[in-house]
């Protein structure tokens, strides 16, 4: 059977919910079995993507660093929802490189190519 | 024939999960090959033996005990996320010892069998 | 490629129906579902007609009925059996809750 790509919707800010680590986590073991994952921001999700942050602060395990491996566990499919960062008054600045932003219409198709969608 | 995976996020302690059994028993009678359920985040709490609801109000718990009795319904629960909330995930306590607070008709498993059931499942539903 | 989108939520209060249009294209089915059954009467449903053809929007019907909310006659209202059934007629499914 041929392997199936998965996506996750990340749509939390980082720290006052585990979502954000929670996808993440669901992230590097599909990396790590060698499966398709590709990962969407969109709503307050592109909070986690934005340079100069600092979970250290908060006590909090810094899972957001951890981004940067991404590249070593062959995740590479990395998309913004434009509208999202407009809304939010945000640049395409942001503490991972590589990211793609799409607008609403291209974010979702290429969201919709994808077998298994989860949403966190 | 049609294959499913169930992932339920969601705590038993709302009408939430009652929409997932709803959902997942509706699929069972209709002959739909679900190949497991996977507990994560909030929804491992559905596990939680010690979780006691009083007797008139919906038995979430019971609902998947039966469903796995009679459908042989594979019920997986997250071992990292049963953990942070409080299940016993020490391998060397048997699931029907008194020590463990998890229901032994849930299997404790990995993020690993996440992967399994999305590669063997047609469609895979969030709740 | 059709997607089915489950929307648990009330968008009287939160996001998910808004994001759920956002990504919404015109052969997707969408599904209200728990509080997402208040959704039937929000100024979003409008918008979300011009994108999809209002047969491809349904409510689950208990889930409606118990929270008294009135089904308008071109909203189809769908069982949990049928819900099953819409799952394998699309491509894939998003969860919105």
């Amino acid at each position: 059977m041929a392997n199936k790509v998965l996506a996750i919707l990340n749509s939390k800010a980082p720290y006052s919910s585990t979502f954000g680590k929670d996808s993440l986590d669901i992230a590097l073991i599909f990396g790590s079995y060698e499966q398709g994952v590709s990962l969407f921001f969109q709503g307050e999700g592109v909070f986690q993507l934005i340079p100069n942050q600092d979970g250290q602060q908060l006590s909090m395990k810094d899972y957001l660093k951890t981004f940067s491996a991404f590249e070593f566990y062959d995740i590479e499919d990395i998309y913004v929802c434009l509208e999202s960062l407009q809304e939010r008054k945000l640049s395409n600045a942001f503490h991972i490189e590589k990211v793609n932003i799409l607008p609403a219409k291209e974010f979702a198709a290429k969201l919709k190519q994808h077998d298994c969608i989860l949403r966190f | 024939m049609n294959k499913l995976a169930v992932i339920i996020t969601s705590p038993p302690s709302s009408n939430l999960s009652v929409t997932a059994i709803e959902y997942v028993e509706a699929a069972l009678a209709m002959q739909i090959d679900i190949v497991g359920v996977f507990f994560y985040q909030d929804g491992v709490m559905h596990a939680n033996s010690y979780v006691d609801i009083p007797s008139d109000e919906y038995q979430a718990n019971a609902k998947w005990l039966t469903l796995k009795n009679k459908f042989k319904l594979p019920l997986h629960l997250c071992a990292t996320a049963a953990s942070k909330r409080g299940l016993c995930i020490d391998e060397t306590i048997k699931p029907d010892s008194q020590l463990s607070n998890i229901d032994n008709a849930f299997a404790v498993s990995g993020l690993g069998e996440l992967v399994e059931l999305t590669n063997y499942a047609d469609r895979v539903v969030q709740f | 490629m059709a997607t089915l989108h489950l929307v648990r939520k009330s968008a009287f209060n939160s996001q998910e129906l808004l994001q759920c249009c956002q990504v919404l294209t015109s052969l997707d089915i969408l599904i209200l579902i728990d509080d997402g059954c208040y959704n039937l009467n929000h100024d979003l449903l409008a918008d979300i007609k011009e994108i999809i053809s209002v047969k491809h929007i349904k409510v689950i019907k208990h889930h409606a009925a118990a929270r008294g909310q009135y089904v308008p006659k071109d909203i189809e209202r769908i069982s949990m059996s049928d819900l099953v059934s819409l799952t394998f007629e699309t491509e894939n499914v998003i969860t919105w809750q």
